[in-house]
This record gives C-alpha cells, sequence and structure tokens, in this order.
C-alpha cells in the first residue's frame, strides 16, 4: 500500500466523518470502496495498515445526521474491514459491529427508508461474510427474518442484494454444517459456488451448538421459500418472483444433502404454482427447473421429480408459456434429446400455421387450436413469431433426429413470412381462413421482417440449404425493391445477401435476371434519400467485393462484386458519386468500399487505370478538405490497405502503379499528420510503420511493431537476419524515408497532445533509431559507417510541431553543455536548430536541416516513452489522487469566500 | 383499472442520483425506455445502465417496445450504442432530427477521451455508433408517431439545448408526458407549447428544482466582464469546451461582444469539429432559441469574424488572447495542452463552463488544488485564475410548475435530483395542484392506478330497445346505465341482448330460481298466516303488485311466498320464498318485511 495514502487517509477519514452534505462528486465514495476492495483482495488487511478506519466507523456510526450517502459507505468499509477474523473480533470487542449492523439503530434514526443504507447494510454483511465468525455474528443477531423481508424491496436494487446475500448465507450454513456433521458428499462438485471464500472457513472451529443454529437457518429459509411461493393474491406476484430467482440461484449452487432437501421442500409448492399457471412467473419458473436440472444431468441419472415438471413445461396449454419455456430450454443447449425434440416442435408450430407449410407432421389438435387462436390477435402473434424465428438457426444446427423437418424447410418457412411481411398473398397459407387471418397480422411488421432477416441470416450456415440461394436471392432483392422496407430492413437484407453468398459461394445458380434486378435495386437504393440506406448500400458494396465465390461457368474463383453485379465497371460509379454525399458516414463508406473494390486489382499489379488515378486524386482532395473525421479516416486507411496489399506482393517498386502510389503516400503523411482528427493521425502513423517495415524489413536491430513488447532475451528468428543491408542501403533507405515525410510525420507526432498518436510515434522513433543509431554502437562518429548515416538530414521548418521539436533539442543541448558531457558537442552540432538558426530561418525564409540520427538520440525517446505508457490515468486514477481530490473538494467547500456551487450537470 | 408503473433505472446502487437518465415506463402493457444516459465517471461497466436488471433471460428487444432519447447529452443517450450494439437491443430508438444530427459528434468526443485513457475495455467503436445511428427513427415536433397498433408518440419543444424535445407517450387512453430539463423560456420561443393532454403522469427531471439561479444573461454578462478584465491586464483565457452545445453558445456570445466593444485580442477555437456543429446549428435554426434567431436574421452568426482556427504554436504568442480547446475536463489534449503552458501565470484564467469527473484536472482545480502532480512526477503550479460557470439551461421549479399547468397532469413524477430540494418541489406541486406526486429513488418502481375508458360497441337492437321503452336518445356527453351481455371477442367488446349473445353463442336459455326458508312462530292457520302477510306486504309495499292467488301463494312482483307448518308444531311456521334471477331486486325488500312480520 503506497505510503503517501496511508499518510492522506486519516484526514481523508476526518473529513469524511465531518461532512454533513454528501460529496460533490457522487462517484468518490465509490472509487474509494474500488481501492478497498482491491487492497482487500491482495491480502492487505485494512485494519493493520490503516488503523484510522476503526476510529472512522465508530465515529460516523454514532452520527445519524450525516449524508446518508456516507453512512452507506460506512456500512460497505465495515464489511470490507471485518474481512478477517482478527480484525473481526477487533470490530466486535470495541462493540462497533453491533453498532453498525444494528438494524434498530437504522429504523430509530429514520435512515432504514433510505435504500441507500438498506443497501450498504447488506452488502456490508455480504462482504464480511467470509468466515464462521461472521456467520455465526449474523445468526445470533437473527438477521435472517429482515433479510427476508428485504427481498420483496421496493427498490430492485435492494431486493437484488438480498437475494444474492440469502443465498450466500445458505451456501456457507451448507459448507458450515455438512463438515461439522461428517456429512460431506465428497463427490459433490462445487458448482460454481460463490467465490473460492467459503472454503476457507475454519471448519474446525465451529461448535456442535452454531452447528444446530446453522440447520435452523437452512430450515428457515427453505421454510419461506416454500410458504412465500406461490401467491395467495396477485399482489404478491412479485414475491414469488423473487423466491423463485433465490432458487434458481441456490439450485445452481447447492449440493447434495441441501439440494435434495431445498427440493424435496419446495416440489409441491412448484406443483402447486405450475397449475396456478401465472404467464408473468413462466420464465423465472423455468429457470429454476432447469437450474435443477441441469445441476442434476451433470451428477447423476436424471430426478424424476425435475424431469417431470420440464415435461409439464413444455406441454402447458397457454401457448403464450409454452413457447417462452421452449424457448428458454433452447437457449440452455442441454443435452436431451426428448425434451429438445419437443422444444422445437412447440418453436416450430406458429410457423407451421401462418405460413401453412407443413413443417410439423403431428401436433395434438387442441394445442394447434389454441395456438391458432393465440395468434389472431395481432400483437402476441407479432412477439411469437418473433421468438420462434430468433430460434430458428440453433434448431437447425441440432441433430437430424431432434428436428421434426429438415433445415431446408425451415428456411423456405422463414422465406414465406417475409413474403407475408411484404403483403405477398400467394403463399400456401391462403388455403384455410385461420391461417389467412394469422397471416394478416403480420403484413408490413419490421419487427417481425428484422427478426425474420436476422434469421435467415444465421440459417446460411445450416447445413444443406445452399439449394435456396436462388430462392433467398429473388426474395432479398424484392425485399430491397419494396418501397415500405424500413432503413433497418433494408440493412438486413443487404446483409443477409452478403452472408448467403459468402456461405454459398457456388452462384451457378444465380441468373442474369438475378443479376438485372439487383443491380437495379442497387442503383435505386444508391441514391435513397435516406443515408441510412445509401450508406447500407455503399457497405454492402464494399462487403461483396470480399466475398470469394466461384462461379462454374467461368471455373474460377472471382469476388461475388464481379459475379453478380459485374465488378468494377458498375460499382466504381457509384461508389464515386457517394463520394460527394452530404452525409460524411456515406462518403466513408464509399472510401471503405472503393479500397475493397479495388484490392482484387491491387493485388494482381495490374496496371492502373485512368479512373484509379482520379480517385486517387478525389481522395487526397477528400484528405484535405473534407470537414468530417470519418471521410477523412477512411482515406487514409484506403493508401494502407494499397500500400499493404503492394507491399505483400512485393511490388513497391513496380513502376506502374509506384508512380502514382508512393507520391500520393508522401502527401497522405504531410496531410495526415497535420489533421485536426487525432484517428486520421493515428492512421497516418500506421501509414509510416508499413513504410518502416518495408524499408527495413530483415534489417539487423529491426523489429517489427512495438518495440517494448520483443523480451530482451527472446530468440530472434533467423529469418529476420538473413537480408542485410550494407551501410550504403541504410543510407539510402533512410534518405527515402525522409522524402517521404516518414520522419517529419513520425516527429510531428511524437509532440502531439493527443496521447495515442504521440505514444505510437514515439514507439516508432525508437524503432527507427535501433535500426539506423542503435545507443548501443556508441557515438555517431565513432564507425564510419555511422558517420555516413549520420550525415542524412531532414528538415525542421520554422513553425508547429518543428518549432516543439527543435526546443526540446535546444534543451537537451543546453543540458549536456552544462552537464559539460561527451555528447554534448554533438547535439549542438546542429547549429541550425537553436535560437539563432529559428530566427535566421524565419528571417531567410529556409529551412533548417538536422541530422536525424542525431534528433534521434537527443529526444530522450525511451523516457518520453515511459511517460507516455504511463497515460494521464497514471495521475487521474490512482488512489492517491482520489484522496486528494476528497481533501480540496472539502476545503473549498469550508471557505466560504470560494465557495461555488459546482453542479453535476450535463456535459 | 389499469397500472402506469415507472422505474427509475440508472446504475447500480439505490438512492437518489443526479442528472444521468434512464427511465422505464410500462403503460398499457408497453414498455417504454425513456433516454439511456451514462456516468462518466467511472472506467468501467458502472458507467453503463445494467439491462440484466430488466430482462435476465430474454432479449431487450422482446421486451422493451422502444427507446425515446430527449436530447443529445450523453447523461441522456452516452449508453446508447452500447445498448443497440453491445447488449442487442434490435427495436426501435426515437429522437429528434437535430438530437440525431449531433448525438454521433459527442459520441465520437467522448470515444476519444475514452480509448485515450490506459485500461479502457468495454467501449463501443465508431462503427457502432453509426450503426446505432443507423436505427434512429427521427421525430418531427408535433407529429404523431405510430410505434405499433397500439402506442403512439408525439414529440414537442422543450427549449434546454438545440433538438431537445419533451415526449407525450400513448396506449389507449392512458398517457404519459416525459421532459427533460423544460426552463421557463422554452414557452416564449414556440407558441403551441404542449396540449391540455391531462397525462396519466408528468414524468420531470428536477435537477435545479429549487434553485433560484441568477438568470442566464447575468451569468453572460459574468463571464463577458471576466474574459474582458483578462483581455485588458494582458492575460490569455482559456475555456475548454466539448466540441458541441455550449462551445457554440458561447462563441456567438463573444463574437458579438468582440464586434461591440472593437476588440482587437484574437479568439481561436481548436476543434475541427466547429463548422461542422455550425453547420448543424444552421441546419437546424428553427430549433434553437429565440436570441439566436434574432441574431442569424441580422446576420449570418455563424461566420464569425473574431473567431479563427488554432493552431498549437498560437499558444506562445505573447499577448493577450481567448482559446476554446477541447476536451472540456483537461484531463488530456489539446486542451490540458495549453493549460500546461499558461498555468504559471497568475494574469491568465481558465473558465470551466461544465462538470468534470472526479480525477481530471478539470475537477482538481475546481476544487481550489493549486499544485498538480504531472506525468514523470513533475508538478504544475497554479497560479492562472480558475472560474466555474454553469450555463445550463436546465428545469427550474418555475419552468415545471408552469409545464404542470399547462399539460394538467393527474400525477406527478419527479426524477435526477437532490432528494432534500426534489422534497420541497414535491409539496410545493401538491399543495398547488392537488396532485400525488412521486420521487422514486433509483431502483424504485412508482406506480399509478389509472381508470382507462374502454370502448364498447352496442347492438343496434338493443338500442332500439331502449329507445322504444321510451330512453332519451344517445348522447356521448350524458353517462347512462344500460342491460345487456357483454360480449368479449378478438380484441373488441360489444354490448347486446342476451336473446342475441345467445344466439351467437349457440347457447339454450335456462332459468333459475332460488328458494329460501324463513321459519316464524304464528298460532293462525297457514291460510290466516298467509292472508295477514298478504295484508301487511300490501300495506307497506306501495307501488308493488302484490296479489293473493287462489293456489294459497302471495307474490310480490316475480317472487312467490307459501307457507307451511310442521306437523309436530303447528304453532311453527315455515315460509317458502321462490324467485328467478330477474326477480332479486325485490328479494331483499320482501325479506325485511317478513323478517319484520316475524317479530310483531
Amino acid at each position: 500500500m503506497d505510503r503517501e495514502c496511508v499518510s492522506l487517509l486519516p484526514r481523508v477519514c476526518e473529513v469524511l466523518a465531518a461532512s454533513g452534505s454528501s460529496l460533490p462528486d457522487d462517484t468518490s465514495l465509490e472509487k474509494l470502496l474500488d481501492w478497498f476492495t482491491g487492497l482487500t483482495k491482495a491480502g492487505t488487511s485494512l485494519l493493520e495498515s490503516c488503523p484510522c478506519l476503526l476510529e472512522f466507523i465508530s465515529t460516523v456510526v454514532h452520527n445519524t445526521a450525516l449524508d446518508p450517502s456516507i453512512l452507506s459507505f460506512t456500512l460497505r468499509l465495515t464489511g470490507f474491514v471485518a474481512v478477517t477474523e482478527v480484525a473481526f473480533k477487533v470490530l466486535q470487542e470495541s462493540s462497533v459491529l453491533d453498532l453498525v449492523f444494528n438494524l434498530q439503530h437504522w429504523q430509530e434514526a429514520g435512515l432504514w427508508e433510505d435504500p441507500c443504507i438498506r443497501i450498504g447494510w447488506i452488502q456490508g454483511l455480504r462482504t464480511m461474510m467470509q468466515h464462521p465468525k461472521a456467520l455465526s455474528f449474523f445468526v445470533q443477531a437473527d438477521f435472517l427474518q429482515p433479510l427476508l423481508q428485504l427481498q420483496t424491496d421496493k427498490s430492485l436494487f435492494v431486493a437484488s442484494a438480498a437475494n444474492q446475500m440469502l443465498a450466500h448465507v445458505l451456501l456457507s450454513c451448507q459448507s458450515v454444517s455438512s463438515v461439522g456433521s461428517n456429512d460431506v458428499d465428497e463427490e459433490g462438485e462445487d458448482v460454481g459456488r460463490s467465490g473460492g471464500s467459503i472454503a476457507d472457513l475454519e471448519y474446525s472451529a465451529v461448535t456442535v451448538e452454531t452447528n444446530q443454529d446453522y440447520a435452523a437457518v437452512v430450515t428457515a429459509i427453505s421454510e419461506c421459500l416454500k410458504k412465500s411461493l406461490v401467491p395467495r393474491e396477485n399482489t404478491q406476484l412479485h414475491q414469488s418472483l423473487q423466491i423463485l430467482k433465490l432458487l434458481a440461484l441456490l439450485l445452481a449452487q447447492t449440493r447434495p444433502p441441501l439440494w435434495e432437501k431445498l427440493l424435496q421442500m419446495v416440489a409441491d409448492s412448484v406443483d402447486e404454482l405450475l397449475v396456478a399457471g401465472y404467464s408473468q412467473l413462466i420464465l423465472p419458473l423455468m429457470d429454476v427447473i432447469l437450474a435443477a436440472y441441469s445441476c442434476d444431468v451433470n451428477r447423476r441419472a436424471p430426478d424424476q421429480r425435475v424431469s417431470r415438471l420440464l415435461s409439464f413445461m413444455l406441454n402447458i396449454r397457454k401457448p403464450a408459456d409454452l413457447i417462452q419455456a421452449a424457448a428458454a430450454f433452447l437457449r440452455r443447449g442441454l443435452h436431451d434429446l426428448v425434451h429438445t425434440a419437443q422444444s422445437a416442435r412447440v418453436l416450430l408450430l406458429p410457423l407451421d400455421i401462418i405460413t401453412g407449410l407443413n413443417l410439423l407432421t403431428t401436433t395434438a389438435d387442441e394445442q394447434r387450436f389454441l395456438m391458432m387462436e393465440q395468434l389472431k390477435n395481432k400483437t402476441s402473434c407479432i412477439s411469437l413469431i418473433c421468438v420462434c424465428l430468433t430460434n430458428t438457426p440453433q434448431m437447425t444446427l441440432m441433430a437430424a433426429d431432434c428436428l421434426p423437418c429438415p433445415p431446408v424447410l425451415i428456411v423456405t418457412a422463414v422465406l414465406s413470412l417475409l413474403k407475408l411481411c411484404s403483403g405477398d398473398s400467394s403463399s400456401p397459407s391462403s388455403s384455410s381462413s385461420g391461417c389467412r387471418e394469422v397471416s394478416r397480422n403480420v403484413i408490413g411488421s419490421s419487427k417481425v421482417q428484422k427478426c425474420a432477416l436476422d434469421a435467415l441470416t444465421a440459417l446460411s450456415g445450416s447445413p444443406g440449404v445452399e439449394v435456396k440461394l436462388a430462392e433467398v436471392f429473388t426474395l432479398l432483392v424484392q425485399c430491397l425493391d419494396n418501397p415500405d422496407s424500413d432503413p433497418t430492413v433494408l440493412q438486413k437484407s443487404f446483409q443477409a445477401l452478403v452472408q448467403w453468398m459468402s456461405v454459398c459461394s457456388d452462384l451457378s445458380s444465380i441468373t442474369d435476371q438475378h443479376r438485372q434486378d439487383l443491380l437495379q435495386v442497387v442503383r435505386k437504393r444508391s441514391c435513397d434519400i435516406r443515408w441510412e440506406v445509401r450508406d447500407s448500400t455503399v457497405e454492402f458494396l464494399g462487403r461483396l467485393a470480399g466475398v470469394r465465390v466461384i462461379q462454374t461457368t467461368a471455373e474460377e474463383a472471382s469476388d461475388a462484386s464481379v459475379a453478380v453485379l459485374g465488378g468494377c465497371c458498375f460499382t466504381t460509379p457509384l461508389l464515386r458519386a457517394a463520394l460527394q454525399d452530404t452525409e460524411s458516414y456515406v462518403r466513408a463508406s464509399a472510401i471503405s468500399a472503393l479500397a475493397q473494390t479495388l484490392a482484387a486489382s491491387w493485388q494482381q499489379g495490374a496496371a492502373l487505370t485512368q479512373e484509379q488515378t482520379e480517385i486517387v486524386n478525389q481522395l487526397l482532395e477528400v484528405l484535405s478538405w473534407d470537414t468530417e473525421g470519418f471521410a477523412r479516416r477512411a482515406v487514409v486507411r484506403y493508401f494502407i490497405a494499397w500500400l499493404s496489399s503492394m507491399s505483400s506482393h512485393s511490388c513497391v517498386q513496380s513502376p506502374a502503379s509506384s508512380s502514382l502510389l508512393m507520391p500520393s503516400v508522401r502527401s497522405v503523411l504531410s496531410r495526415g499528420s497535420a489533421d485536426l482528427d487525432w484517428e486520421v493521425k493515428v492512421h497516418t502513423l500506421e501509414l509510416a510503420e508499413l513504410l518502416l517495415d518495408e524499408a527495413f524489413s530483415g534489417q539487423r536491430g529491426y523489429t517489427k511493431g512495438n518495440p517494448t513488447q520483443t523480451h530482451p532475451y527472446a530468440v530472434i528468428p533467423n529469418t529476420l537476419h538473413t537480408r542485410t543491408h550494407n551501410e550504403e542501403d541504410v543510407v539510402g533507405v533512410l534518405n527515402s524515408l525522409v522524402q517521404w515525410g516518414v520522419v517529419s510525420a513520425l516527429l510531428s507526432g511524437l509532440v502531439d497532445c493527443d496521447r495515442p498518436v504521440a505514444l505510437r510515434a514515439c514507439r516508432l522513433l525508437i524503432t527507427l533509431r535501433e535500426v539506423v543509431c542503435p545507443l548501443s554502437l556508441g557515438a555517431l562518429d565513432a564507425t564510419a559507417a555511422m558517420a555516413t548515416v549520420a550525415r542524412v538530414t531532414c528538415e525542421l521548418p520554422g513553425c508547429g510541431w518543428a518549432r516543439e521539436i527543435r526546443k526540446m533539442l535546444v534543451m537537451k543541448a543546453k543540458d549536456a553543455n552544462a552537464e559539460g558531457g561527451v555528447s554534448g558537442g554533438e547535439v549542438v552540432n546542429c547549429d541550425d536548430c537553436g535560437e539563432a538558426g529559428q530566427e535566421a530561418a524565419s528571417v531567410g525564409g529556409q529551412t533548417p536541416c538536422v541530422s536525424v540520427c542525431e534528433v534521434l538520440r537527443s529526444l530522450d525517446l525511451d523516457e518520453r516513452l515511459d511517460v507516455l505508457t504511463r497515460s494521464s490515468d497514471h495521475v487521474h486514477n490512482s488512489p492517491l489522487s482520489l484522496l486528494q481530490d476528497i481533501l480540496t473538494a472539502s476545503s473549498a467547500r469550508s471557505q466560504p469566500d470560494t465557495q461555488q456551487e459546482v453542479i453535476a450537470d450535463c456535459y | 383499472i389499469g397500472k402506469i408503473t415507472g422505474c427509475v433505472f440508472p446504475l447500480q446502487g439505490a438512492g437518489q442520483d443526479v442528472g444521468r437518465s434512464c427511465i422505464l415506463v410500462s403503460i398499457g402493457g408497453k414498455n417504454i425506455m425513456l433516454d439511456c444516459g451514462m456516468h462518466m465517471g467511472y472506467n468501467d461497466d458502472r458507467r453503463f445502465p445494467d439491462f440484466s436488471y430488466i430482462t435476465q433471460n430474454g432479449r431487450l428487444t422482446d421486451f422493451l417496445d422502444c427507446v425515446i432519447i430527449s436530447h443529445f447529452h450523453l447523461d441522456h443517450c452516452g449508453a446508447l450504442p452500447y445498448m443497440s450494439e453491445m447488449v442487442g437491443y434490435d427495436g426501435p430508438i426515437y429522437m429528434t432530427h437535430p438530437t440525431k444530427a449531433i448525438c454521433p459528434i459527442l459520441l465520437e468526443d467522448f470515444r476519444k477521451i475514452t480509448v485515450d485513457k490506459k485500461g479502457e475495455t468495454n467501449f463501443f467503436t465508431s462503427q457502432m455508433i453509426k450503426d446505432c445511428m443507423k436505427k434512429v427513427v427521427p421525430l418531427n415536433l408535433h407529429q404523431t408517431v405510430q410505434v405499433d397498433d397500439e402506442l403512439e408518440i408525439k414529440a414537442y419543444y422543450a427549449g434546454h439545448v438545440l433538438g431537445a424535445a419533451m415526449v407525450h407517450i400513448k396506449v389507449g387512453s392512458e398517457s404519459v408526458v416525459y421532459t427533460v430539463s423544460v426552463n421557463k423560456y422554452a414557452k416564449s420561443h414556440i407558441s403551441a407549447w404542449i396540449d391540455k393532454c391531462r397525462p396519466d403522469i408528468l414524468i420531470s427531471e428536477s435537477t435545479y428544482a429549487t434553485t433560484i439561479r441568477d438568470s442566464k444573461r447575468c451569468r453572460e454578462r459574468d463571464f463577458l466582464k471576466k474574459v474582458h478584465e483578462t483581455i485588458e491586464r494582458g492575460g490569455k483565457v482559456l475555456i475548454p469546451v466539448f466540441a458541441l452545445g455550449r462551445a457554440q453558445e458561447l462563441c456567438i456570445l463573444l463574437e458579438t461582444f468582440w464586434e461591440r466593444m472593437n476588440l482587437k485580442a484574437p479568439i481561436y477555437f481548436s476543434t475541427g469539429l466547429t463548422e461542422k456543429a455550425n453547420h448543424y446549428y444552421k441546419l437546424f435554426i428553427t430549433w434553437t432559441n429565440q436570441k439566436i434567431r434574432k441574431t442569424f436574421v441580422q446576420r449570418n452568426m455563424f461566420e464569425f469574424k473574431h473567431i479563427k482556427a488554432f493552431d498549437r504554436s498560437y499558444a506562445d504568442n505573447p499577448g493577450p488572447m481567448v482559446v476554446f480547446a477541447t476536451p472540456g475536463m483537461l484531463h488530456a489534449g489539446q486542451s490540458l495542452q495549453i493549460f500546461k503552458k499558461w498555468a504559471g501565470n497568475e494574469k491568465n484564467m481558465v473558465i470551466m463552463p461544465g462538470y468534470c469527473v472526479q480525477g481530471t484536472i478539470g475537477h482538481k482545480i475546481l476544487n481550489g488544488q493549486r499544485k498538480l502532480e504531472m506525468e514523470g512526477r513533475a508538478t504544475l503550479d497554479v497560479k492562472l485564475q480558475v472560474e466555474y460557470m454553469s450555463f445550463s439551461a436546465h428545469a427550474d421549479a418555475k419552468g415545471i410548475m408552469q409545464l404542470i399547468r399547462m399539460a394538467e397532469p393527474r400525477n406527478m413524477l419527479l426524477v435526477h435530483g437532490e432528494a432534500v430540494k426534489m422534497e420541497f418541489l414535491k409539496g410545493k406541486i401538491e399543495q398547488e395542484f392537488s396532485i400525488d406526486c412521486y420521487m422514486p429513488a433509483n431502483g424504485e418502481t412508482a406506480t399509478v392506478t389509472t381508470n382507462p375508458s374502454v370502448p364498447v360497441d352496442i347492438s343496434l337492437n338493443l338500442l332500439k330497445r331502449e329507445m322504444a321503452l321510451g330512453g332519451p336518445l344517445p348522447d356521448p356527453k350524458k353517462p347512462r346505465t344500460m342491460h345487456g351481455t357483454l360480449i368479449m371477442k378478438e380484441n373488441s367488446l360489444k354490448l347486446v341482448s342476451s336473446e342475441q349473445a345467445l344466439k351467437e353463442l349457440g347457447l339454450n336459455e335456462h332459468q333459475l330460481r332460488f328458494t329460501c326458508r324463513v321459519q316464524l312462530q304464528d298460532p293462525h292457520s297457514d291460510p290466516d298466516t298467509l292472508h295477514r302477510i298478504y295484508t301487511h306486504l300490501k300495506s307497506v309495499l306501495k307501488g308493488y303488485t302484490i296479489q293473493h292467488l287462489p293456489d294459497g301463494t302471495v307474490m310480490v312482483e316475480s317472487i312467490v311466498i307459501k307457507v307451511s307448518s310442521s306437523a309436530e308444531d303447528t304453532n311453527a311456521k315455515v315460509l317458502l320464498l321462490s324467485w328467478s334471477y330477474q326477480g332479486g331486486e325485490y328479494f331483499f325488500t320482501a325479506l325485511c318485511i317478513v323478517k319484520r312480520l316475524m317479530y310483531q
């Protein structure tokens, strides 16, 4: 623990204990507790290291006039302090503990009404309850009853915390009593036991007497569960809900003797609850049954009671409840053939009814009739269908014997549902009047459409559905063409289309007509009035270009964009038009899509077309003039993609493209590093990194990426050393890096005020230094080779970042001169960068040059990296900063003349 | 009886919490989330609402019918991309056009702050912000939007900030109005403020519930005075701001002041987003407040003459200047860099126009910390003047009271304010308007019962029959009782005659008769007893048809009365009463009388 923090803590405690009102920042206390949590987890005894806490707690607990938030904090703090037995004893002996957790104390002060006191009480107890002594304290103080009452507290948070606490108590009692009575189930697995903390209980310390107490607690809790589970009237549903939640927690975590006991206690009540058929309780009830069931399955042969309950749930009469139960079962993903098959049948029934497709060969007539009646109600129809749709993809991946029909039929059903949504009545369901009535409910429902499209996208991965590609294609194009489709439906349709094409890869079933239709609809949507739609369309064009497909006719792999849209000649003009879009999101998507579309031609090293040249010029313009970051970021990413696809094919030197690429990269580097948007700058540095990689790959001392991540003793693969550059190479490469503007970009990044930019630049500069003039090689003129490299210079213009760099160099030179060190003379060597030089430059209009190596060596990069890595968080998020803030805030408030209401208002 | 519940649902931890909005309203079976704000003071999941309290099992999309965002401040919309892209809510999201345009700028701005820090996890990306915004359905003022067949919403102007809206949410005959920080100025801006919609609940934020704050104009004057003084003595003024919102308002203030006073000191704006922000202010000029609009008509207010783009090297220039720089909490970036340069000179000034979270330099200096530990263990001496000014236009007591007067809600729900202040306002509202006022703490639910009117169709036959009986013509203004059989079928209710109901349901008619035995002691013979009863009834039941039938029974309307005596004791008489269910209404009258007879 930080000594400075320890020394500040007593004063902070004083301030907190004396403050009548809450702190100006509502997070301070919470963060203080975070710090204590961390300390406790690290094994620090709070009472030993901060003895002032005891006094703080006892002062505060007597002063009920304090702000409830401080009191709540103290309750929770007490829990942390008493987490060790020793500290617990100290607190108990000083009779602080009794008062802190004394309910009457808080009730009499009228504070119990405040939810933050109640939650503080629960959480304090919960934290403390890690050893048998705390458990005895809990039992003897008879806290069980109030805790049970808090379970139905009007505050959601209090009720939930009380439930967690009850589970914790019961599990703690279980451990203790099972050890005490030598009745440990050796094979019982600790299924998800809460933390490892209970394991630390000192079993030996448990006396028979307390053991009886624990048994009493267990009985009391189970009695309560049994008694309160079934609501006597509708107003008690909330209580049943809470009990069910608790029961689910317990059944998932308890071990056999207790598990059996619990189940036995509540079995009748659960039965009763099932029969009563409260729809609100279906899901929590299912949770309980599934918790018991999965526990059971993991343990031994399934318990008959649990299986029976489960079967009951999957045969409930109320259709809405039935669907919920079946969906809940499937979500668990249990391996149980019978129930899985049953759930699948339940979930497919609404689809079967609405589409009129025979998904299910047999269903009980009654169930079908009830479901049909339910589906006639529009609201419940929509919600039921959505639940079913959400579960279809998972169903198709199940074992074939669980599924009543082949996955292809499910795809057909989803397709015909989508048709119904768009008002197409030619589906088979028109056969019966009931079906017609039901299917009317989904017409125009974008909620169902969205669900169906999500399902359709996910269904593309189901076995044997490829045959449906043409049908899916037709339907999605229809969706896209439908004037009533909302933007999200259109987006999802595009996504589904890409997904199906990428999964099915064989596009032989797609006819020319299909292609024509798609072309038309894409053209139409690319100039939709809503930017959301235009953006989705442009994104689609980009994604499509990234999908590899096979066309049987050509027997050759190509991308889907070429296969279905005819490739660049169709997409590029659309995308270029989108570059002029009024919405910057669309412009940015268009730029990314262009990069994806042109990727193939870059990789093939194809000659640049006139169009591509024009695009590059357009993009450079965007980088200079676009008012918004998104588009400019995309431009830099475009060049990153281009450059990396070229370098991966080692054709940087290929004259066809490099004649355009390298000059463009140069302007991207200079414009990008002067951008106002930090992400543009970060991307620009990424581009610079690519150039460094390319220039020095294989060079000794060059490690790609982050130099600090390499372990000093790591084995460097031999391949890295295969290509050795001689000095001329290094000089040449460094010169070209300077010419491309890489060095300037890195230097300007280094002094950037955005930390991510500066950090990245700093890392890259260190990398560069390690390659061209590593510090380990001694002075720059130590060898002739080094001297040659040191002669490479770069410009430092008179304004902006360069001025900052110069200042740093001058400071360094001064320091060095003052020390009279050896290296000092070398740095001052760059006379130009002194104050005089600056003025000369600005007067003469000439840009002064400095040696790259000297700059790299004089900037104290390692020290800078250290500071940048620590980041501003080092100051801001430390406990020390927090304690200081609390202190200064309080002193500011105590001085009336400087007091001003600093209101926590909006952003 | 219907029920509307409103659950204040921001972050974990109980108690009232200032300003972070996320409210769940259940009305007519629909669940609506009002605002989805984040807490900027935390670096972990605590900054977002914990949606697992709403649905543990099902998907959020299944549970919620829609999300409505009132305005662009992050404490009202900051968790939206988290909710839609990370938790997976896929349903409709509503906000006004300006809010939709401005939201992503602020979300991007905050994302920058977050990823700038170390160890940030679980935060949304740029793509997520975009995808989230694509799901947003924009609202126009005074336009009713049908979310589904039953749920409709309508937005009204709320003042506060550009694009802020009140929403009227209606399901059937139940309705709720939600308003954020409405201020008393709002009304003067747009004539049709809010209809007298008499919602069941009016939910209002009450951040400044009682504060009688000095007027905004006073604050503005104070601000200009401070800036001017600093400039006059040759100092530099730093105003850390977020890209959008207050920055624009302050720019306009300074620009106008510079023009009027003919000042020469340069004003710089450092963020690259000004142009976009200004673009939006122009685009949504009808949404801005009157003052801005007025000035805009006089001259193009957003083409600033005095405010120029900032270059980082300007910070070292000698002489006075004013710089607006991001971010607003002085914790990183340009504003922090300039602050470090200027902090040592007591001639300079920094003006903090907004909230700063704990841990930021902004927070520290506002609390009067004068020695700051910087990176690398260096210490920074803060000598410059530090000023705090809040310009936010939050609700005050007057604004809320005026709103209640206009909308005439049946109940009031106050959220997000300090408990003590809210208690005061609650008293005031209950006293003046005699309506119930709730102020649930975080995580608590307030439930209000409503009496929704349920529309029922009446069959023509039944109406005709009523008219034939001489009843008045149906009049919607005069409630009256009708008898008939209510049929509930396919979500509709129909009142028909019982014959028609029988016919429609294909059922046979059955008659029900009820009987009752009353014992009494009477020495007379059975016929005498009966006759005594008959004469007595005849005397007390005036206006009833009472007959003594020859078969030894008395009939009061449709109630049949018989007398018999037991074989053993002829004095012990048993009265047998029998009536059909239609005759029920006379039964109690007859019984009372018979009983009185017994005691005579």
